[in-house]
C-alpha cells in the first residue's frame, strides 16, 4: 500500500546509504533522514528532516497531500527568518509570505514547502541584528547586507534541487513571482512545469508595509519606515495592488 | 581572452586571500598587479627557516571541506602530511575548534605551510615591500600612493588585508556612502592578536609525544605546536609558542613579553624550555577573529567613475581561517570577472 506516509517513510530506508557527487558548488548531498505528521494552524502536513553532508543546518520540507513520484506538484521555497516567522517582525514579511505559502499548498490539496535552514551565510541571526543596526545610521545597505549574508540563494537553489529530487518530485509549479528561481532550480535539473504567483492577501499585519510603501514614495522620514530588508529574495505582491492583478 | 591593454586590477596584500583572487583573475585573462607590504607572500601562512629547518609560526596546518579548497591544496607541489595534527592533546580550546569537528580534512606539508601561497604566487606580478600609504579616486581611476613616493592606478582596486588595515586605508574614501556602509562592517569584525614565540631546542630535548597541545590550565598560552614533527629527520627539535588573544592583547606593548611565554611554556613542558638554542618572536596583531564576527561574502564597492573597490579576506567567508580566505579570494574574482567579462 503506498499511501503518502508509507511513501515518504520508505525514502529514509532508502537514503541509509545515500551518497552522490552533490549539487552546486559546494557539492551538496542530503538524505531524508526523519518523517512525522505535523498538524498546523495552516492545516495538515507531513515533516519531513534532512541531513546534510555540509554543515549542521537541518532543512526540513512540509509536505501535503501526495507528491513523491507526482508530477506539477506545487512547491514552495522559504527561507528561515527567525526574527520574521517566529517573533512577527514587521521589519519584514516573512511571516506573511511563510502562512500564504503553506494556506497556498493546503489550497491545492497537495504540495511541498521547502524551510531552508540558513539564515545568512554565516553567523545568521548576529548579522541581521548587526544589519538592522547599520539602517537604523542610515548607511547605504546594499552592499552591507550581502557581505552580512543575506540575497544570497545560490547555495539554497542546490539544497533545494536536492530535496525535491529526494522526495521523487518529477515536476513542480513553483509558487514565486520571481523568474529567478525558476531559472537557478531549473539550471539545478529540477523540471519546472510551471508558476503559480505568490499573492499575500491584505490583513492587519501586512496592511503596515501597503502604508509605509506609500509613505516611502513620499520621501516621508521615519526610524521606523527604513528600507526593508529582503530576506526573502521574492518580490512581495499584495492582493490589492495593480502589480498583483497583472501577475495574475 | 586577454585583455593586455587594460590597466591591470591593482590587489594590495598578497595574503591567502589576495594571492587567491589574483590567481582567479590570471587565470580567466586579466591582467593583474599584487601589491605586498612584507618581504615575502603568504601573510599568516607564514613559515621561516630557523637554522635551515622550516618552522610555521602563523598558522600550523590547514583545514577545510570545501571540494575546491581541498583540490586546490592537492595541487601544490609538495609533501603532504595528511590529517596533520595526528595526535592532539589538552583539554583547552583549540584556536579553530571546527578544524576537529567530523568532515573535516586537515592537512601540513613537510617543506612548511607557505608551500600554498608560494604556489599560488607561482607566476603572478607581485610587488614586494610595497607599503600602500594613500588612497583617491579621481578621472575614473583609483589612484595607490605607496610609501616608497610612487603612485599606480585603477579602475579596480582590492583591498586583501585584515579590517583594521582596510578600515584605516579606506577613511580618506569615506564620503563615499558606500564606502562609509563597509567601514561599518569592517568595524564589525574586529581581530584577535596572537602572540606568537618559534623556538629551536636540541634533538637531545625531551620530544614531546603529541603533534599540538592545547593547554587546559594556562591563560597564557594557547597552542603549543610541535613543529619538527612535521618535518623529515629534522636537526633541531622546533616548538611554535602561541598566546591566548586577551593576554596578547594585554602584553602586546610589554617588551618582556617573549620571556613570559617560555616560562609559562617551562611551567607546562619542563624547565627545558626555558633555554632554547634560538628563540624568535612575531606579534600577529590581526591574527584571527573569533566565529561571532564573521561576513557572508566578499564586498564590490561601485564607486565613481565606474571604479570599483573590493574588500576580500579570511573574515569575508563563514568559518574564517584559510579555507575562507581562499574562498572569499575566489568569489572576489567572480564578482569582478561578471562585472568586466558579461
Amino acid at each position: 500500500m503506498t499511501t503518502p506516509k508509507d511513501a515518504l517513510a520508505l525514502l529514509v530506508e532508502r537514503d541509509q546509504d545515500h551518497e552522490c557527487a552533490g549539487f552546486g558548488e559546494a557539492h551538496v548531498c542530503v538524505r531524508v533522514a526523519a518523517v512525522a505528521n505535523l498538524p498546523t494552524r495552516a492545516g495538515a502536513f507531513r515533516l519531513v528532516g534532512f541531513w546534510n553532508n555540509r554543515d549542521a543546518k537541518e532543512h526540513v520540507a512540509m509536505v501535503c497531500g501526495e507528491v513523491v513520484g507526482q508530477e506539477d506538484v506545487p512547491v514552495r521555497l522559504h527561507s528561515e527568518c527567525l526574527t520574521g516567522d517566529v517573533m512577527g517582525s514587521l521589519r519584514c514579511d516573512c511571516q506573511d509570505q511563510l502562512q500564504e505559502g503553506l494556506n497556498a499548498i493546503q489550497r491545492a490539496g497537495r504540495g511541498v514547502l521547502l524551510y531552508l535552514r540558513q539564515e545568512g551565510r554565516g553567523i545568521g541571526l548576529l548579522n541581521k541584528i548587526r544589519a538592522y543596526a547599520l539602517q537604523e545610521e542610515g548607511l547605504d545597505t546594499v552592499e552591507a547586507n550581502l557581505a552580512l549574508g543575506f540575497r544570497d540563494d545560490e547555495r539554497d537553489y542546490a539544497v533545494a534541487a536536492h530535496m525535491l529530487h529526494s522526495l521523487d518530485i518529477k515536476s513542480v509549479r513553483l509558487i514565486t513571482n520571481n523568474p529567478e528561481k525558476i531559472r537557478q532550480l531549473t539550471q539545478h535539473g529540477v523540471k519546472v512545469a510551471g508558476r503559480i504567483p505568490h499573492i499575500i492577501p491584505p490583513n492587519e499585519h501586512n496592511r503596515f508595509y501597503l502604508e509605509t510603501k506609500a509613505r516611502r514614495s513620499g520621501h516621508q522620514l521615519d526610524p521606523i519606515l527604513l528600507e526593508r530588508l529582503p530576506e526573502q529574495s521574492d518580490p512581495v505582491v499584495f492582493a490589492d495592488t495593480p502589480e498583483a492583478s497583472a501577475d495574475r | 581572452m586577454k585583455h593586455p591593454e587594460q590597466a591591470p586590477v591593482l590587489i594590495v596584500g598578497a595574503g591567502i586571500a589576495g594571492l587567491s583572487c589574483a590567481r582567479a583573475l590570471a587565470d580567466s585573462g586579466l591582467a593583474v598587479k599584487v601589491l605586498e607590504r612584507a618581504r615575502g607572500v603568504g601573510g599568516r601562512c607564514a613559515t621561516r627557516r630557523m637554522e635551515g629547518q622550516p618552522v610555521d609560526f602563523g598558522l600550523a596546518f590547514f583545514h577545510g571541506r570545501s571540494p575546491d579548497f581541498l583540490a586546490a591544496l592537492e595541487e601544490v607541489p609538495a609533501t603532504r602530511l595528511p590529517g596533520w595534527p595526528i595526535t592532539t592533546t589538552g583539554g583547552g580550546r583549540p584556536c579553530q575548534a571546527e578544524a576537529f569537528t567530523s568532515g573535516e580534512h586537515r592537512l601540513a606539508f613537510q617543506e612548511g605551510v607557505q608551500a600554498f601561497p608560494k604556489y599560488l604566487a607561482r607566476d603572478l606580478p607581485i610587488e614586494l615591500q610595497a607599503n600602500l600609504t594613500g588612497l583617491e579616486i579621481h578621472s575614473n581611476r583609483i589612484h595607490l600612493t605607496l610609501a616608497d613616493g610612487r603612485a599606480m592606478e585603477s579602475p579596480i582596486v582590492v583591498l586583501a588585508l585584515a579590517p583594521e588595515q582596510a578600515l584605516a586605508q579606506l577613511e580618506p574614501l569615506a564620503q563615499f556612502s558606500q564606502v562609509a556602509s563597509a567601514r561599518a562592517v569592517l568595524g564589525l569584525v574586529r581581530s584577535q592578536t596572537c602572540l606568537t614565540v618559534r623556538a629551536l631546542y636540541p634533538a637531545q630535548a625531551p620530544v614531546p609525544s603529541w603533534d599540538m597541545l592545547f593547554p587546559e590550565t594556562s591563560s597564557i598560552l594557547q597552542v603549543i605546536a610541535h613543529d619538527s614533527a612535521k618535518r623529515q629527520a629534522p636537526a633541531h627539535q622546533a616548538l611554535v609558542f602561541q598566546a591566548h588573544p586577551a593576554w596578547s592583547r594585554r602584553h602586546m606593548e610589554t617588551p618582556a613579553w617573549p620571556g613570559l611565554l617560555l616560562q609559562e611554556a617551562a611551567r607546562l613542558l619542563g624547565p627545558w624550555a626555558t633555554c632554547p638554542l634560538l628563540a624568535e618572536s612575531h606579534c600577529w596583531e590581526y591574527a584571527r577573529s573569533d566565529r561571532s564576527a564573521e561576513l557572508a561574502q566578499p564586498m564590490l564597492l561601485e564607486l565613481p567613475g565606474t571604479t570599483a573597490l573590493g574588500l576580500c579576506g579570511d573574515r569575508f567567508a563563514p568559518g574564517g581561517g584559510v579555507e575562507a580566505a581562499w574562498l572569499s579570494g575566489k568569489l572576489m574574482a567572480r564578482r569582478i570577472l561578471a562585472r568586466e567579462l558579461p
